[in-house]
C-alpha cells in the first residue's frame, strides 16, 4: 500500500459503492475518478479489508474493510456538516473535509457528532451512519446543536439543519421557508407544536420537531441543572425516534 | 369596488384580451386582488386554500380589456397537489401573457422564494406587494422600488383587504415585462440542467425550468410531459436525468433549494429593513389564546353559547315576528278570498307553494341563516378557523387521522362540498377516503347547524348538547373504523400554516355575508318550491299516504318518530334545510317530544349526503366509491338513529 491515505480513499469509494448497489471495477474507477492501483486492490484483499467477485470483475467490502470504511465516511461527513454548519462556509467545504476525516480520533468524531446534536445527514443529503453517541443518544451541556422540541417556549433560534427522512417532507418545510439558517421561534407544543417562521405562524407535527435542529442560543447561560433534570425524559423521546 | 364589466360571460369564450394569471403563496390576498380588479365575487376566507380551482373573470384595465385568472395558493413550482399542477399546467401551456405575483409582505421570504422560481420562466410579471400596512405594522420596511430595480418587473404596494392600490396594479399590468434576473447555480447543476435541456421536444416550453423540476424529482412533471412528448423521448429524458442524479455527488434536489434560499436570503436582506417597532401584541395573543388548550377550549365553548342563544333567541323570535307581520295576513287574505280547497290547498295547505316554499325559505330559514352566516363570517375573517386544526389535533391522532385532514374537516362544519373539494390536498389516498367520508357522514354544515339550532333550542340546551354529542361520537367511532379497515403505510405530515388573527372587516364581512344568503336563495329558493310542488303532487295522488305506510314500521316502530318525518326524510334528499323546517313545523305543533327531536335532527344530519356533496365526492372518488359511500351513510345513520332512540328513551324514561 502506498499510503493510508489513498488506503482510506479506497475505502471510501467502496463504502459509496455499497450505498448505490454497485460493485463493479469500472464504478469504482469512476467512483475514484482516476485509474485503479491494482497493488494498492491486492493490499486491501490481503488485509481482508475487501473481495474480489469470482471473475475479478467486480470488488465489494468485507466485515472488516466495511467497519473501517464506515468511520472515515462518518468522519469525512460530520466534517462537512461542521464546517457547513459551523463555520457557515456554503458549499465550499468540500476540500476541508477531505483532510480532516484521515486525522481526527473517534473521540473527536463523536465530540463533533454530540455537538451538532448527532445529525443524520452530510449537507449533500448523504447519510451519516451512526456511531455510539447517537445510539445512546447522548445529549449534554455541551450539545450546541439541539431539535427544536427540546426548545423553551418564546425562545428563538437559527436552524442549523434539518433530519428530514424524505424529499417531500423537506420540500413542504422548505415552502414555508422552514430550512438551514432561518429563525425559528416556538410558541407551543401542545395539543401541537407552533412555531414562527419568517412572519407565518405554523403548526407542525411533534415528530417532524423533533426533525428540526437549532442552535442553541446562550446555551451556555443556562444553568446546568435544569438541562440535566430534563435529560432523562428527552433521551426516552430520542431513543424512541432512532429506534425507529 | 374599481371598474368592472360583469356583462360578458364567464365559461370559456375566446379571450378578448390578454391573459393575466394571479399567482402566489396560499392566504397571500390573490382573491380579494382578483376581486379588486374584477368587482367579481370570490369566496375571500382568512385561512389556506380558500380557492381550490382556478377562476376567471373579465377585467378592464386602461389599455383595454383582459382576462383575469384567481389560483389556489402555491407555494413552489415544485408541485405536491393536483391543484398545484392545475395552476402550473396552465403556466406550462403557455397561453398566460403576464403573471401577477401576489407577496404577502408579511410573510416575504415564502413569497420571494415562489418569485425565485417565477423568474426562470420569462414571462413578463407584475409583483403586488400585498399587506403591507401589517408588515410595517410588525416593524418591517420593504423597498418596493429597489426589488422593482433587482427583479426588473414593475412592483406595486397594496393592502388589497382595504382596496389600495387597485388602479396602481392596473397601470402597472400594462408595463409588465420579463424580468432581467434568474437564479444561477454552481457548476455542477447548470452543467446538469444543459445536458437535460437540448433533450426535450420543441413542444415543451421553459425547458430550464423542466430540467429543473426533473432534478428535482417532481412527481406531476412526468405526467405533465407525458401528454405533450413522445414515449420514447421521454424515457430517454428519465433515463438521462436518473443517471446524472446517480453520478451527482448528494443530492441535487438539496442543492437546488439551497440555491434559491441563498437568492432568497440575499434579496430580502437588500430590499428589508428591520426597524425596532412594537409588535402586533394584540393578534399574537388572542391566536395563542385561542391555541392553547385549556383557554381555547373556553373560547371554543364561548363561541358555540353564543352561537346558540343568537340563533335561538334573537332569530328564532325574528323569524316568529316575519312570520306573524307578512306571512299571516297573506294566508288570511288568501284563505279568505279564494274559494276553490284545491288552489286553497296548492298556495297555502300543508305542502302549499306559498307556505312551505315561498314563506319556509324566506320567512323561517333566511332569518336564522342570516344570523348563522354574519357569526361564521366574523370567525372566517378574523381567521379563527384554523387555529382549531391546533386544538383538535390530539383528537384526530386518536383516530389514526393525522395533520393534512384537520383543515378539510373543520372546514366541513362550513360547507361540506367545499370542504371535500379541499381534501385534494390530503396526500394520502386513505386518509384522504376517511376524511371525505367522514365530511359527508354526521358534520353538520352551517347551514344546518344554525338550523338544526333553533329546532332543539326548543327543547332547551340539553337537546342541543345531546344531539351534537351523538353526532361527535359518531364521527369518532366511524374514524376508528375506518382506520382500522383500510390499510395503508404512507404517513402524512402536519404542516398548516395558521394564518394571523386580524380584527375583523366589516366591508368584508357583510359582502361575506350577503353572498352566502344570496347564493343560498338562488340555489334553494328554486328547490324549495319544486320540492313543495312534489310533496303536493305525491299527496293529491295518495302515494305519501302509502310511502308512509309502508315506511311506518321503521320510522314509527324503530326509530320512534312520527310519520310525518316521513316527509322530511324525503325533504332531505332534496335540501336539508326544507327538512328541517318540517321538523320545527312538527315541533312547534307538540308532536314530537325531546327524545325525537334530538333523533330527527340527528338523522337528517347525518342521512343521505346533499347533491353538491355527492358530485364533489365522485369528482374525487368515482361513481362506484360514492354509491358505497352514500349507501354506508344512509343504512348506518338510520341504524344509529333507531340505537339511539331506544338507549334515550331508557334515560328519558319514556
Amino acid at each position: 500500500m502506498k499510503s493510508r491515505l489513498e488506503k482510506d480513499e479506497y475505502l471510501e469509494a467502496l463504502w459509496c459503492m455499497q450505498e448505490d448497489g454497485k460493485t463493479s471495477m469500472a464504478d469504482m474507477k469512476c467512483e475514484l475518478e482516476k485509474d485503479l492501483d491494482s497493488e494498492a486492490l491486492d493490499m486491501l484483499v490481503d488485509e481482508d479489508m475487501a473481495k474480489f467477485s469470482a471473475d475479478k470483475s467486480g470488488i465489494a467490502l468485507t466485515e472488516k474493510g466495511a467497519a473501517h470504511a464506515r468511520r472515515i465516511i462518518r468522519a469525512h461527513r460530520l466534517a462537512e456538516r461542521l464546517m457547513y454548519d459551523a463555520m457557515g462556509m456554503g458549499m465550499d467545504f468540500e476540500k476541508g473535509a477531505c483532510e480532516f476525516e484521515h486525522i481526527i480520533s473517534d473521540v473527536l468524531v463523536n465530540s463533533i457528532c454530540i455537538m451538532l446534536g448527532h445529525p443524520k445527514e452530510c449537507p449533500h443529503g448523504l447519510p451519516i451512519p451512526p456511531g455510539d453517541c447517537c445510539i445512546n443518544s447522548v445529549t449534554t451541556i455541551e450539545s450546541a446543536v439541539t431539535p427544536l422540541s427540546d426548545m423553551k417556549i418564546g425562545q428563538s433560534a437559527r436552524i442549523a439543519y434539518m433530519n428530514c427522512g424524505e424529499d417531500h417532507e423537506m420540500h413542504r418545510l422548505n415552502g414555508l421557508q422552514i430550512r438551514p439558517g432561518s429563525t425559528i421561534k416556538l410558541h407551543q407544543t401542545y395539543p401541537s407544536f407552533v412555531v414562527e417562521c419568517e412572519g407565518s405562524n405554523i403548526a407542525i407535527d411533534e415528530e417532524i420537531a423533533h426533525h428540526i435542529c437549532v442552535w442553541q442560543l446562550g446555551a451556555t447561560k443556562a444553568p446546568s441543572h435544569t438541562v440535566e433534570v430534563e435529560a432523562p425524559k428527552k433521551q426516552g423521546i430520542l431513543n424512541k425516534l432512532f429506534k425507529k | 369596488m374599481s371598474q368592472s364589466c360583469h356583462d360578458s360571460t364567464l365559461s370559456g369564450s375566446p379571450s378578448s384580451g390578454r391573459k393575466i394569471l394571479i399567482i402566489g403563496p396560499p392566504n397571500s390576498g390573490k382573491s380579494q386582488i382578483f376581486s379588486n380588479l374584477t368587482g367579481e365575487y370570490t369566496l375571500i376566507a382568512n385561512y389556506p386554500f380558500s380557492t381550490i380551482s382556478i377562476k376567471q373573470a373579465p377585467c378592464s384595465i386602461p389599455d383595454g380589456a383582459c382576462e383575469m385568472f384567481d389560483t389556489p395558493g402555491i407555494y413552489s413550482l415544485f408541485i405536491q397537489s393536483e391543484e398545484g399542477a392545475a395552476v402550473r399546467d396552465m403556466i406550462f401551456s403557455g397561453k398566460v401573457d403576464v403573471l401577477l405575483q401576489c407577496i404577502d409582505a408579511t410573510r416575504l421570504k415564502q413569497s420571494l422564494a415562489l418569485t425565485a422560481e417565477l423568474l426562470e420562466l420569462g414571462i413578463p410579471m407584475v409583483i403586488a406587494l400585498n399587506a403591507v400596512d401589517e408588515s410595517a405594522r410588525k416593524g418591517l420596511w420593504i423597498d418596493a422600488e429597489k426589488l422593482s430595480r433587482i427583479l426588473g418587473v414593475p412592483v406595486v404596494e397594496s393592502i388589497a383587504v382595504k382596496g389600495v392600490g387597485t388602479n396602481r396594479l392596473k397601470k402597472a399590468i400594462e408595463k409588465a415585462k420579463p424580468p432581467k434576473q434568474t437564479v444561477r447555480f454552481g457548476d455542477m447543476l447548470e452543467n446538469a440542467v444543459s445536458s437535460i435541456e437540448p433533450l426535450f421536444p420543441e413542444v415543451v416550453r421553459y425547458k430550464r425550468k423542466m430540467a429543473l423540476l426533473m432534478l428535482l424529482t417532481d412527481s406531476y412533471i412526468e405526467g405533465y410531459l407525458e401528454k405533450i412528448t413522445e414515449k420514447n423521448v421521454l424515457a430517454q429524458i428519465t433515463d438521462t436525468v436518473n443517471d446524472i442524479v446517480q453520478k451527482f455527488r448528494g443530492n441535487p434536489a438539496r442543492l437546488i433549494r439551497y440555491t434559491y434560499s441563498q437568492w432568497v436570503d440575499n434579496t430580502f436582506n437588500e430590499i428589508t429593513k428591520k426597524q425596532m417597532a412594537s409588535e402586533n401584541k394584540f393578534s399574537e395573543n388572542a391566536a395563542r389564546l385561542c391555541r392553547s388548550p385549556l383557554s381555547g377550549s373556553l373560547i371554543l365553548i364561548a363561541i358555540l353559547i353564543t352561537t346558540y342563544l343568537l340563533v335561538v333567541h334573537v332569530a328564532n323570535s325574528f323569524a316568529d315576528i316575519m312570520k306573524i307581520l307578512f306571512w299571516s295576513p297573506v294566508e288570511e287574505w288568501l284563505n279568505a278570498s279564494i274559494d276553490s280547497s284545491f288552489w286553497k290547498d296548492f298556495l297555502t295547505g300543508k305542502y302549499g307553494v306559498l307556505n312551505l316554499g315561498v314563506a319556509s325559505a324566506l320567512l323561517t330559514v333566511l332569518p336564522i341563516l342570516s344570523v348563522f352566516f354574519i357569526l361564521y363570517s366574523i370567525l372566517e375573517d378574523v381567521g379563527y378557523i384554523p387555529n382549531l386544526s391546533v386544538l383538535s389535533k390530539r383528537v384526530f391522532n386518536k383516530i389514526g387521522l393525522s395533520g393534512e385532514t384537520i383543515l378539510p374537516m373543520v372546514l366541513g362544519f362550513g360547507c361540506k362540498t367545499m370542504a371535500t373539494l379541499t381534501a385534494k390536498t390530503i396526500m394520502s389516498q386513505k386518509e384522504r377516503y376517511i376524511a371525505i367520508f367522514l365530511i359527508a357522514f354526521a358534520i353538520p354544515c352551517a347551514p344546518q347547524i344554525g338550523l338544526s339550532m333553533s329546532v332543539l333550542g326548543k327543547f332547551g340546551i340539553t337537546a342541543f348538547v345531546i344531539s351534537f354529542s351523538i353526532l361527535l361520537a359518531v364521527e369518532v367511532v366511524t374514524g376508528l373504523i375506518l382506520n382500522k379497515m383500510i390499510r395503508e403505510d404512507r404517513k402524512s405530515l402536519f404542516v398548516q400554516m395558521l394564518p394571523p388573527i386580524r380584527m375583523p372587516n366589516l366591508k368584508n364581512i357583510w359582502r361575506k355575508t350577503y353572498n352566502r344568503l344570496y347564493e343560498f336563495l338562488i340555489e334553494a329558493f328554486p328547490i324549495f318550491i319544486f320540492a313543495a310542488l312534489a310533496l303536493f303532487t305525491l299527496d293529491r295522488f295518495g302515494v305519501l299516504e302509502k310511502v308512509k305506510i309502508f315506511l311506518s314500521p321503521l320510522v314509527t316502530g324503530f326509530l320512534g318518530l312520527p310519520l310525518d318525518m316521513v316527509e322530511a326524510l324525503i325533504l332531505v334528499m332534496a335540501t336539508r334545510s326544507l327538512s328541517v323546517v318540517v321538523i320545527s313545523d312538527l315541533a312547534e305543533k307538540g308532536q314530537l317530544d325531546i327524545v325525537q327531536c334530538i333523533i330527527a335532527v340527528t338523522l337528517t344530519t347525518m342521512f343521505f349526503p346533499c347533491f353538491a356533496n355527492i358530485g364533489s365526492i365522485t369528482k374525487q372518488l368515482g361513481v362506484k366509491r360514492t354509491g358505497i359511500i352514500v349507501f354506508a351513510i344512509t343504512a348506518s345513520s338510520l341504524l344509529i338513529a333507531g340505537g339511539t332512540n331506544w338507549v334515550l328513551r331508557l334515560i328519558f324514561k319514556l
